[in-house]
């Protein structure tokens, strides 16, 4: 060691400027492959009219109608605006439901309600506009998903997942030279676990036939960050943190898995329901009070957040497929869900969470109805609930009196904002290095002040970065959104997004004295174990989005229409083709 | 499941949102970055300030602090480089903190950087010696250039043994933080706007017996003057030719001289806001009060500081260069205060002064020009005033000092301009060496 006196020099000057330029080329080679890709829709079945035109069924819960919203647009005077419901259920069958139409809807010229069962050749009449309905067959099938393109074609992930790994490697060089000499081994351990946990994902989506891996380079690139801020902050946490990591990806492949199938994912929402209110709760009944607000729980040594696992749970409920979008009751029962979990977080004091929920609430349940009443209405219950909130808890109030005025009382009410800010703003772009910040002694400042500890040590620019990736998340989310199968997938992936958006700009802002101090975590990014549970298990309703050809684990091939009476001799994904037999499936299973 | 697709896009709204957050941000932090970064570095950041020949008056490796090995020096250069508590709050330590510190917005802070002063520590050290323990402040720049070569305030502290009881003032850098009652000083002012104003000053005559009765009441001068011509009631300082003077301008134009001359202006070293000086009439005050403040006695208060800039400005051809303690990168920017021709006026006059009035022993050698002051404060005792500048390229140098309650001008701050002209004089073949 003694002949290698300066290398500390070299590299923490040199680490500093690659840094940055890592986790941009990360960042923008995710965005390339996730925004630039083509997206082709998915075709499940043709109407065709009487001129022989087939209008294609691109998704499982599709709206015929003369409307121009309307999925299957006919064009027909006598056809309502929005005619009927076409729906395919996971196992493949299809079903109509009128929606109350003028003209009425006529399955083989009788009148059909809900729920008509239809299948390949079957005439269906919208009012005047007479169609019969076809479904593809396998072969067909197969034919028009070779000609969809593929992710991967154009960027390849292998190659996002390399730079990533070097991100790590140079971050994990540069704790050789700060860290201290007990910490050390541990911290390049976790390091190295976290570069075997992704490649090992890599590997085994690779095995599956899946080739979409974006929304997890990026959610590895925070949970890198995340490690830096670990080894920084509490070095001595670096197993625990790597643990919650593997449970975390665990989590998501497991929810992932989960949600593949529609039918079941529908029969358990009210599961998840109930689970959101006991755990709820149970935190009412038995939480501990940290820092202000009573969200924690022990259990069996064991310390959690329950209301980080309530997010999980409150988006699988809130989503909803197309059928229910339509009965107002499902809505006000929605609602109501949610003002008992918004009520109950205000009541713990958990201020953050209150609002993230809410702000999720407004995204789904304007997804749900396309309402801007109901939003509003909403919203003015929510200011209301606000000010009641203000005039209870002294300690809320508190803080929006500092909003804003963080540096007129440095010593008290604006003790972390402006630790944050001072600290941010030493590190200029490119940051003071990994581990030779100050800020990282301050109380919370691997929590709430996250972004102000990496701008510190990493820089704006990665820190920044990490922001944009997931602003990316979500506008994937929402890209994906034109080809979804299901409503359910949806919405939320949107909520999921929307979460996560919202949590960070409550972190970051609030810690910046842009917004009132909430101290949420930074999706990922922050410390905390449960925290980081529920953003891998949100991840997983990102992915199940993307219906790109073979991309996400969580959208199952649908290679053969399988009939009802077949179904019993045959696995249900086999389809007697080697090349496209699903390997993962029953690793999964 | 297209409605629902198009309203997925509410979700980008939270994004937008984020994104005008983060603008608001950068912008903030581009602001006031500097200010945040160094905010909670303590009394003592890392780095080391000097004079302009080199010479150290703070170090620090972000723990512990040192200061000139002398302790005349740190004395004398207490307010110039500021304490490791804050107390002084113009000091280089506080106000220049983010170039000591090295802050850029690209790459944060940076310690150990060195900030070089334009003052030369051994001239205030000569200033503060001459001051020899009476209160008061002295200012010695190049009007040429604008760099303030020496600027002194006592009472002041020694910087590494803070006293635990300071006297009445220590904390206030006087020359740039404080403004007294001007006296004859004044006269310079009120000279400009009668130049400017009064078509016929240089053949008219001025008479003087001694006092003169405004509305029933005297106004007393400092003798008996008799008949004289502009030029020679400046060399006498005589009252009842300014008071004339005065009551012939009328208040109005005595303003508008005060505040176009920076006396009431507020002006700014270097980003710190100076001390304005006031001047306060009201038609109650009558006559006597109007002669009075355009005698610089009244309510008219003035800081050192922007009388040493106007007097640059009457040396460098009615132009200044605004003073730095940091210096100007490039000389750019001058401020017009009053015309070329009402400067090189003045600029003679104050020459004249010295050869016809105070006498050549007043600075042995030099070609200095000059005004004194003696300001009656009203508890009977004097503020002692001088400034001036010297005619010579090679040390072209404008200066004020102030001796509070020393009694008359000539006498009591004369001494002090002359020690600290004859040392920057002798000093300055050093600091051509080290501006090169």
């Amino acid at each position: 060691m003694e002949n290698l006196p300066d290398m500390t020099g070299y590299i923490m000057q040199g680490s500093k400027y690659i840094l940055p330029a890592l986790a941009l080329w990360v960042l923008l080679r995710c965005l390339r492959s996730m925004l630039r890709e083509r997206y082709e829709p998915e075709t499940w079945a043709y109407l065709v009219d009487l001129n022989g035109t087939e209008h294609p069924v691109n998704h499982w819960e599709c709206i015929v109608g003369r409307s121009r919203s309307a999925d299957i647009v006919l064009d027909d005077p006598t056809v309502s605006r929005m005619h009927a419901s076409l729906q395919r259920d996971g196992d493949g069958d299809w079903t109509l439901t009128d929606l109350r139409s003028r003209g009425g809807t006529y399955v083989n010229g009788e009148e059909a309600g809900a729920w008509e069962s239809v299948g390949d050749g079957d005439e269906i009449d919208f009012a005047a506009e007479a169609t019969a309905f076809r479904e593809i067959s396998g072969a067909e099938r197969e034919r028009l998903e070779r000609r969809r393109s593929a992710p991967g074609r154009s960027v390849g992930p292998g190659v996002t997942l390399l730079i990533l790994s070097l991100f790590q490697a140079f971050l994990a060089l540069e704790f050789t030279v700060t860290a201290d000499g007990e910490h050390l081994y541990s911290i390049c351990l976790a390091f190295f676990a976290l570069m075997a946990a992704e490649w090992f994902c890599y590997l085994f989506m690779r095995t599956l036939g899946r080739t979409g891996f974006e929304p997890e380079t990026l959610a590895f690139f925070l949970t890198t960050l995340g490690l830096e801020v670990c080894a920084t902050s509490t070095p001595e946490d670096m197993f625990k943190e790597v643990v919650l990591i593997l449970a975390g990806v665990a989590l998501f492949f497991f929810l992932g898995w989960w949600l593949r199938d529609l039918e079941r994912v529908k029969r358990t929402r009210w599961l998840a329901a109930a689970a959101a209110l006991g755990l709820l709760a149970l935190n009412l009944a038995m939480g501990e009070v940290r820092g202000g607000s009573m969200n924690w729980l022990e259990l069996g040594g064991f310390t959690i957040q329950p209301s980080e696992l309530v997010k999980v749970c409150y988006i699988y409920a809130g989503a909803a497929t197309l059928d229910r979008l339509f009965a107002r009751r499902n809505l006000f029962g929605y609602i109501a869900f949610s003002a008992v979990c918004v009520c109950a977080l205000a009541l713990m004091g958990d201020f953050g969470t209150a609002v993230i929920f809410f702000a999720t609430f407004l995204v789904v349940s304007f997804l749900r109805s396309g309402s801007f009443a109901t939003v509003l209405l909403a919203v003015s219950g929510a200011g209301l609930a606000g000010f009641l909130v203000l005039s209870v808890k002294p300690y809320i109030a508190q803080r929006f009196a500092t909003w804003g005025h963080a540096w007129e009382d440095v010593w008290d009410a604006g003790f972390q904002q402006t630790r944050a800010m001072s600290a941010a703003a030493s590190g200029g772009l490119f940051g003071q290095g990994a581990g030779e910040g100050w800020l990282k002694d301050i109380v919370a400042a691997n929590t709430d002040m996250v972004f102000a500890l990496l701008s510190e040590e990493l820089g704006l620019i990665i820190a920044v970065t990490a922001m944009l990736a997931v602003i990316a998340l979500a506008l994937f989310a929402v890209r994906n959104a034109a080809q979804g199968r299901s409503t359910f997938y949806v919405i939320a992936g949107c909520a999921a997004v929307s979460l996560m958006m919202v949590q960070m700009g409550l972190n970051v802002f609030g810690s910046l004295d842009i917004l009132p101090f909430t101290g949420v975590t930074f999706p990922f990014v922050s410390k905390g174990g449960t925290s980081l549970l529920s953003c891998w298990m949100l991840l997983a309703f990102v992915k199940a989005t993307d219906t790109r050809r073979d991309a996400s684990f969580v959208v199952r091939r649908e290679r053969r229409r399988v009939r009802a009476d077949e179904r019993e001799a045959y696995p249900e994904d086999y389809d007697g083709d080697g090349d496209y037999y699903d390997e993962g499936e029953e690793e999964l299973r | 499941m297209k409605k629902v697709q198009r309203r997925a896009g509410s979700a980008l709204l939270i994004a937008l949102l984020l994104m005008a957050g983060l603008a608001l941000y950068l912008v903030r932090l581009a602001d006031d970055g500097g200010a945040w970064a160094t905010y909670f570095t303590g009394g003592s950041p890392a780095g080391q300030i000097v004079d302009r020949n080199g010479a150290l008056l703070y170090s620090s490796d972000g723990q512990s602090a040192s200061f000139a090995a002398d302790e005349a020096v740190r004395r004398a250069c207490y307010h110039v480089t500021g304490d490791t508590r804050g107390n002084v709050a113009t000091g280089a330590l506080s106000q220049f903190r983010d170039s000591l510190m090295g802050y850029s917005f690209v790459s944060g802070t940076s310690s150990g950087k060195t900030l070089r002063l334009t003052v030369d520590s051994s001239l205030n050290a000569v200033a503060y010696e001459a001051l020899a323990g009476r209160d008061g402040a002295a200012i010695l720049l190049d009007y040429t250039t604008g760099e303030i070569l020496c600027m002194v305030s006592t009472p002041a502290d020694d910087p590494q043994n803070p006293s635990a009881e300071p006297a009445d003032g220590t904390y206030i850098n006087k020359a740039i933080g404080a403004s007294f009652v001007p006296g004859s000083v004044y006269k310079l002012v009120t000279l400009a706007a009668a130049i400017d104003n009064i078509p016929d000053l240089f053949e008219r005559s001025f008479w003087c017996g001694g006092s003169a009765q405004l509305q029933g009441i005297t106004l007393q001068c400092t003798g008996s003057h008799g008949s004289q011509t502009i030029e020679q009631a400046l060399a006498n300082s005589c009252n009842c030719a300014f008071g004339e003077i005065a009551l012939e301008l009328g208040y109005d134009v005595l303003l508008e001289y005060a505040e176009k001359l920076g006396i009431t202006a507020q002006l700014e070293l270097d980003g710190m806001e100076v001390r304005r000086g006031s001047l306060d009439w009201e038609s109650e005050d009558m006559d006597i009060g109007l002669a009075w403040t355009g005698i610089g006695q009244h309510n008219d208060l003035v800081c050192p500081y922007a009388l040493v800039r106007y007097v640059a400005a009457v040396a460098n051809g009615g132009s200044v260069y605004e003073p730095t303690l940091l210096g100007h990168g490039e000389l750019d920017r001058q401020t017009e205060l009053l015309s070329a021709g009402t400067a090189s006026k003045i600029a003679s006059m104050m020459d004249y002064n010295v050869e016809a009035a105070y006498g050549e022993g007043t600075f042995p050698g030099l070609d200095a020009a000059a005004k004194t002051g003696t300001a009656e404060v009203g508890d009977g005792t004097s503020h002692a005033w001088m400034t001036g500048f010297l005619n010579d390229p090679e040390h072209p140098y404008a200066f004020v000092v102030l001796v509070e309650h020393a009694g008359g001008g000539r006498v009591n701050a004369g001494p002090v301009a002359n020690a600290l002209l004859q040392a920057a004089v002798a000093a300055s073949p050093a600091q051509a060496d080290a501006a090169q």
